[in-house]
This record gives C-alpha cells, sequence and structure tokens, in this order.
C-alpha cells in the first residue's frame, strides 16, 4: 500500500467548483481518498497551482503521426521549444527522443507528462490499420490512451443506411469498435473520404456520396443515432464537411443545428465538433477570406447539446494529417509542398501535408485569430476543449505558450502588431478583452473532457478519481496571469509534480518515472442474431475486397497494454 | 598562422564523427588541449588523441588556422562540419558530410569525397582534386533547401544527385555527373563541363550549363533559342514546367 499526502496545494478542480482553494490531496493505491495514515510520503505543494492531470482530447500521437515521420525526416532535427522538441540522448530514466511535431514515440509520452497531462486520445484510427495504432501507443510511456475509429465513409456503414438497417449498423460499428479497440466514432468529412476514392468531394450536407446515394447528413445522423443506440461513453465526434474552406462557417452551423434533434442515452453531449478553428471560416475565396468564428460562437453560446475544440494555430512549422484527403491534395497543390496520400480500402482516405503557418500571412494571421475568438466568444468553457489538433494547427508542446494568448490581452496585442492591415481587418479578436482564469483553463484542459467522454475517474481531483495530478509553479493570487505570461509559460512548460496514478512521474520539469499507461476500449453488446446477420454481410466485403481477412483484421489482446474495457449494453 | 598536422594512427573500420573538427575548435589550442577534444566512434566519445596523432605549429586565429590530414581519413565523417574560416587540408580519401554545413573558410581534399559533400553550406569554398559521390551540396533529407551560398569545385567526376534542393551558390565540375543533377533546384548555378543524365528534374529556379553530352533530356523543359556565355554557344531551355519552374538550362549547341 503506497500512500501520499500533498500538502498545501492551491487546487484549481472545476468538476468540484473548487477555484484555487489551498487544501490536501491524500492518495492511497493510485487513487485520490479522504485520507491517509501518518506513513503516508508528504510532498508539500507549498501553495502552487494544483491540478487534475491534463487530458487532450483530440491528438494525432499514434498511427497516422508516422507517415509525417516518413516525409519530414528533417522534423527529427527541429528544436524550436527547447527543453521540449529536438534530440535529447537518452539517459538513466529516459530514452534518445527525436522530433518536433512528429516526435518518437518516447518523446511524446515524455513530453505530455512535462506540461502536467496524463491522458490523450488519437483522434483518428481507421480500423484496417489499427494495429498500427495499438503497436504506437504500447511505446508511448506514462500516458493513459484512447482512441476514436473512423466510420465516416466507410462502405458498410454507407449500405446500411441506404438500406434501411439501423440495427445491423450498430451491430456493425460495435464491431468496428471491437476490431479497431476505439472508444468511440469518428466522423471526417462525412462521405469525402470516398468521394475521394473517385478524385471528387462532398460539397455540403446534402451532396450525395458517389455509388452510395446517401448524404452526408444522413451518415450523421445514423451515426449519432448508433451512438445513443450503443450508449456510447462519448458522443459522435465530427470534423465537418468543407474543412479548410472560405466560407465553411455555414456548413459547421448547419451540422450542428441537425444534432438539436439527438435523443441522449447518456449525460454528455450529442455532438462533438472538431478543430473548428478549420472549419470557421468566412468569405467566398482567399481573397475575401475573413472570420467566421463570431457567427459560430453565437450559435454554441445558444445552444446546449454539444462541444467542440478549438485547433488552435502555432505559428511556426507544423504537419497536416487527416483522413480528410481531398484537403491534403488541396493543401498540397496550394502550397506547393509534400504530399502523402492513402486510401484505407473500404474505409476513408488519409493524407499528411506539412506546411509552415507565418504571421506575416494574412491567412494564417487570421487562422490564428479564428482559434482564440472561438475561445473566447464562446461563454461557458464546459463547451470548449483546448487543442491545436496537434500536429495540424501546430505541435502540442505549444500549449504552455496558447495557454498566454488565452489568459492574458496583453500577450494577445503583442502578437496581433506584427500583423497586416489587411489581416487586422478580418479578424475580430482586437477587440476580445476576456481574459481566462486558472479556474476557465482547468476547465478546457480537463473537466470538459472527463465530461465529454463519461470518464468520471479523469480529469478532478474527487475521492476515488485516479491520482493524476499535476502542480504547475505558479502561487495563484501572487501572479497576475495577464501581464506574467513570461512566469505562466514556464510554469506550464515543466510540471513542478507531474503524479501519474499516484507516482511521480516528472519532477521540476524533469521525468522522474517511466510507468506503462491503460489503454480505454469500448465494447458495446449486440444480441446475437442482430450481430450474426451484420457478420454475413462483411464476410462479403472481405471475400470480395479487402487485402486483409477478417481472423486477421481484429487487433487481438496481445497489443492492449493494461486494458480497460468500458462495457456498454445496446438497446434493440 | 596555426598549422595543426594530423596522423590516423590506424586504419578504422567503425566511423570517427569528426563533426567538432574544425578550425573553430582547434584555433588557439595546445597539442594537447586538441587531442583531449572528445569524438563519437561508435557508441562511446573518445578523446580525439586516441586516433590520431597531432603536431601543431604556432598559434593563432580563426581565420588564420589549418588542419591538415596527412593521409587517408575515408572513415571520418563530418570533417569540417560548420565551420565558419580558417583551411583544411586532406592528403587523401574522406568519408561522408564533409564540409556539411559549412559558414566560411576553405576545404582543399586531394583525393576523393563521399557522399554529402558541402550539404547545406552556406558559405566558403570547397575544392576537391579528385571524385565526388553522391548528393555534393545537397540537403538534409527532407529539407526544401540544400546548398545557399559557397562555392564547390570538383576536378573529377560526380555521382547521381548533384546539388539536390540546393537554393544558391555555386558547384563547379570539371568531369561527368551521374543521375538527375539539380534535382528540386530552386537556385544557384552548377556547371557541368562532362556529361550529365536527366539534369535539372523539378527545378524551380538557378542555373545549370552542361558543357557535354546530355541523356535522356527531360521533356518538360521549353526550347528558347540560343545564348551565347563566353564565347560558347548554348541552346537554352526553361523549366521544370511540371512545377512552373523558372529555372534556366544551358546545353552547349554540337
Ligand atoms: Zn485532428
Amino acid at each position: 500500500m503506497s500512500e501520499i499526502l500533498i500538502k498545501n496545494a492551491s487546487v484549481c478542480d472545476p468538476v468540484q467548483g473548487i477555484n484555487c482553494e489551498t487544501m490536501d490531496i491524500c492518495i492511497k493505491d493510485g487513487k485520490i481518498v479522504e485520507s491517509v495514515s501518518s506513513n503516508a510520503k508528504v510532498i508539500d505543494a507549498e501553495g502552487r497551482l494544483t491540478m487534475a492531470g491534463g487530458f487532450d482530447g483530440h491528438t494525432h500521437s499514434a498511427g497516422k503521426i508516422n507517415v509525417g515521420r516518413f516525409i519530414n525526416p528533417n522534423d527529427a532535427r527541429k528544436n524550436p521549444v527547447p527543453g521540449l522538441s529536438g534530440q535529447v540522448a537518452r539517459t538513466e530514466k529516459t530514452r534518445a527522443q527525436v522530433g518536433y511535431n512528429t516526435p518518437n514515440t518516447y518523446a511524446i509520452g515524455y513530453r505530455y507528462a512535462k506540461l502536467g497531462y496524463t491522458t490523450i486520445c488519437e483522434a483518428a484510427i481507421p480500423l484496417l490499420a489499427a494495429r498500427h495504432t495499438h503497436e504506437e501507443f504500447k511505446e508511448i510511456p506514462i500516458l493513459d490512451k484512447m482512441g476514436l475509429s473512423l466510420f465516416g465513409s466507410n462502405w458498410q456503414v454507407m449500405e446500411y443506411i441506404r438500406d434501411k438497417e439501423p440495427e445491423k449498423l450498430a451491430a456493425y460499428v460495435a464491431w468496428g469498435l471491437r476490431a479497431s479497440r476505439g472508444y468511440g466514432i469518428k466522423i471526417v468529412n462525412p462521405g469525402g473520404g470516398e468521394a475521394w476514392g473517385w478524385g471528387k468531394n462532398v460539397s455540403g450536407l446534402y451532396d450525395p456520396v458517389p455509388n452510395f446515394d446517401v448524404t452526408p447528413a444522413e451518415i450523421l445522423m445514423s451515426l449519432a443515432e448508433v451512438n445513443e443506440r450503443l450508449k456510447l461513453p462519448h458522443s459522435v465526434h465530427v470534423h465537418c464537411n468543407n474543412l479548410g474552406k472560405p466560407g465553411n462557417y455555414a456548413t459547421t452551423i448547419e451540422t450542428m443545428k441537425l444534432f438539436e434533434k439527438i435523443k441522449l442515452s447518456r449525460d454528455r453531449q450529442a455532438l462533438h465538433v472538431t478543430h473548428v478553428q478549420f472549419n470557421a471560416y468566412a468569405g467566398t475565396s482567399w481573397r475575401n477570406f475573413e472570420t467566421g468564428a463570431p457567427m459560430v460562437a453565437d450559435y454554441v453560446n445558444g445552444a446546449d447539446h454539444l462541444t467542440f475544440d478549438l485547433g488552435q494555430v502555432i505559428f511556426g512549422p507544423a504537419v497536416t494529417m487527416t483522413a480528410d484527403g481531398p484537403v491534403e491534395y488541396a493543401n498540397a497543390r496550394m502550397l506547393h509542398e509534400k504530399w502523402s496520400n492513402q486510401d484505407v480500402e473500404l474505409e476513408d482516405a488519409s493524407g499528411v501535408v506539412p506546411l509552415f503557418y507565418s504571421p506575416k500571412s494574412f491567412v494564417n494571421a487570421v487562422q490564428w485569430a479564428i482559434g482564440l475568438e472561438l475561445a473566447l466568444l464562446v461563454k461557458d468553457p464546459w463547451k470548449v476543449m483546448f487543442t491545436t489538433d496537434s500536429p495540424n494547427g501546430g505541435s502540442f508542446v505549444n500549449y504552455p505558450e496558447a495557454f498566454t494568448y488565452l489568459m492574458s490581452a496583453k500577450r494577445r496585442e503583442e502578437v496581433i502588431s506584427g500583423f497586416s492591415n489587411m489581416a487586422l481587418d478580418r479578424m475580430v479578436l482586437p477587440g476580445i478583452d476576456r481574459e481566462l482564469d486558472f479556474y476557465e483553463l482547468a476547465i478546457m484542459t480537463r473537466s470538459t473532457q472527463s465530461k465529454m467522454y463519461s470518464r468520471p475517474e479523469k480529469g478532478n481531483l474527487k475521492a476515488g478519481s485516479d491520482a493524476d495530478i499535476a502542480i504547475y509553479d505558479i502561487i495563484p493570487g501572487q501572479i497576475d496571469p495577464s501581464t506574467e505570461y513570461v512566469k505562466v509559460k514556464k510554469a506550464f512548460s515543466g510540471a513542478a509534480y507531474t503524479l501519474k496514478d499516484g507516482e511521480i512521474v516528472v519532477k521540476d520539469g524533469e521525468i522522474e518515472a517511466t510507468p506503462k499507461g491503460r489503454i480505454y476500449w469500448v465494447n458495446a453488446k449486440v444480441p446475437s442474431p442482430i450481430d450474426s446477420a451484420m457478420q454475413k454481410d462483411i464476410d462479403i466485403k472481405f471475400r470480395k475486397y479487402y487485402t486483409v481477412s477478417k481472423a486477421n483484421y481484429m487487433v487481438e489482446d496481445v497489443y492492449l497494454q493494461k486494458p480497460v474495457e468500458i462495457a456498454t449494453e445496446g438497446v434493440f | 598562422m596555426q598549422v595543426v598536422k594530423l596522423f590516423l594512427k590506424e586504419a578504422n573500420k567503425i566511423p570517427i564523427e569528426a563533426d567538432n573538427i574544425n578550425p573553430d575548435n582547434f584555433a588557439g589550442k595546445t597539442e594537447e588541449e586538441i587531442k583531449a577534444i572528445l569524438v563519437w566512434y561508435g557508441n562511446g566519445q573518445y578523446p580525439f588523441g586516441d586516433f590520431f596523432n597531432v603536431e601543431v605549429e604556432g598559434r593563432d586565429s580563426v581565420e588564420n588556422t589549418k588542419l591538415v590530414f596527412e593521409g587517408d581519413v575515408s572513415r571520418v565523417k563530418r570533417i569540417g562540419q560548420n565551420m565558419s574560416a580558417g583551411e583544411i587540408e586532406i592528403n587523401g580519401n574522406v568519408d561522408m558530410h564533409c564540409g556539411f554545413g559549412m559558414k566560411g573558410g576553405k576545404i582543399i581534399i586531394n583525393g576523393n569525397a563521399d557522399s554529402w559533400l558541402g550539404c547545406e553550406m552556406t558559405d566558403g569554398e570547397i575544392i576537391l582534386n579528385g571524385n565526388a559521390s553522391y548528393y555534393v551540396g545537397s540537403g538534409y533529407r527532407g529539407e526544401a533547401c540544400g546548398m545557399r551560398g559557397g562555392k564547390i569545385t570538383i576536378n573529377g567526376n560526380a555521382r547521381d544527385y548533384l546539388g539536390e534542393h540546393m537554393c544558391g551558390g555555386e558547384i563547379l565540375v570539371k568531369g561527368n555527373v551521374g543521375l538527375l543533377p539539380a534535382i528540386s533546384n530552386n537556385g544557384g548555378k552548377i556547371v557541368i563541363e562532362g556529361n550529365a543524365t536527366m539534369p535539372a528534374n523539378e527545378m524551380k529556379s538557378g542555373t545549370v550549363i552542361i558543357k557535354g553530352e546530355v541523356s535522356d533530356l527531360l521533356p518538360s523543359y521549353k526550347e528558347e533559342g540560343t545564348v551565347e556565355v563566353e564565347g560558347v554557344i548554348y541552346r537554352k531551355f526553361v523549366g521544370d514546367v511540371n512545377v512552373g519552374g523558372k529555372g534556366v538550362l544551358l546545353i552547349k549547341r554540337t
């Protein structure tokens, strides 16, 4: 039995409504408890800011990131954020690290832990390539992991929708989650991945997918109904149609509105819309491109059925990676950049393109502003998850830098002063003076995630929760984040302590221990007659089309390190 | 003037990574200090003096420091990496990455050079009195820019991918080159006095002059008459149109 007592912690835990109150935290056997014995090891937090471990609910850290590594071998030597990027020789406790946007697996674990993060959700697992994702998960130390499986351009999904077979559709999704050991339903540019197989895209919610006679709106609604039928812990996680195109804010709001009618089977949102920065563009071309964030924020402020994340842009090199094949083709063409394109057989598309966000580019400057506008114009932080869609908007190692943008109007002003007048005309950020406090920041980086992924033991410091804890070298009340943003950035860049399941994994910004993390996956139960009927249909798919057999398709138990099976009972 | 003479004690099979063996790191140092410099050998670091006998004459600034490798150093990599001034003379063959990221000064090689000679150099000069291998003056894998400045003169032949991703500076080859010289170039000047195969593929800008024979000239170049350079008439081609390139490829009229 191991016990720890964290004394004099200035606790910021929005799930319990605790806003920087000095208190003690007791830990026993990796969980937070009410009290410990006098034998407990004592950590004196000395009044420093203490939060639950951070939870990145949308990151590309296992799977597709490997294609990014292939096409950017030069990323291995990039070091724009010393201490959190670049080449680091192995030590007694850590393996060698390389890279910035596409670091090696070990570096991903170490660097998130240094930021005080303890859980990540990989945003896109192609079912067919799931084994590779899990192989990478296995080699990412410290962090607990989960991943979202792609269903939005899948032949079997679209056929069941077309043929009005909602029960078989649910059975297929349950099987797909089991096959890929996924946690939830990811939908990327619904229908667009299939259209891309024909060199096309879908242009909006009611544009039918070639050869399937279903629309993106039907795909979204059908999968949302499946999500509720199977009582999945997360909602559908949607990357909207028309991503990256001027004028796409209208598609985004239209998509959000569709979900107003979804009847929930669990206490969580009906919809999560991801990296909305890339989907909140107004204008009709890149010439008259401008922010659409006020319109999106306005809708979100009046809605209570959804959450979203930012996809904040960080200036400098980034690597876009997405199942949205046509978007990556457009990026590569527009930027004359390297391009990787992949066809995921019957399931989806995929692409990777490196790029560089420059404050001198008016488009990039406006993109940067849109992410912050969304965060600051949406009044309720419980609807917002902070992300950079790492590494699409920029690497997660820049989170501390981005926190200073959210907490300090003065810091934003500093960055904005480098923008062209044209850029300033196209954004509303300079007129926004809201500054987040530590409480709101904790909501966007931990508490929202706990609720939206239905992980009550994560993202909070309640008794019974996992003892995943970050202590930052900041004394709330003695610091003014709106002017002392340099200190804020430094503190969030290397936690004084990060605890994972009650074990000290980071001390004074350096890695202390590298335990293995858990893998969460969802096993949704489906009545066996429906499952058998569905299996007959996919057997045909495997026989006729897939390059692998069904037996070789399933991710076996041996690939899962410390698996946690989340069982749900479907309603049929 | 400071002259440092270096004699390899015994031919090595495992390469020595001499990335800190340059005038910047030798200037003003005594024999003992130079011998104590650590270099990577396999997976460990060892004093430079374990591998080389060192003779130092004089003591001077970086600009006035000259390193002389006496004999073959064909398993010593990265000699002159990042050097900013001074001179290195190599009297023998040299391993990969010689003069990588060079910022100034001069390297003279009286022998052959292995691949990646003068990669990403920004200034200074390399004179190779022998043959070069692959990727002379090119970029680190994945980078958009290789050599950006300075000059490389090769008095022998060079193999494939000469000046890949070159963005500036000048390369002169007196002999023949292999496949795809000037591939993906975006600036700079390459003069090849001998023969070349499939030159200037995906060149965006820059100048490539070929005085010998060209095999497999790419169809993605537009011919625009002739030009005269220093009394020689060349056929002028512009491209590579596949990448909207405005590069100039001059091939001696026969
Ligand atoms: Zn993403």
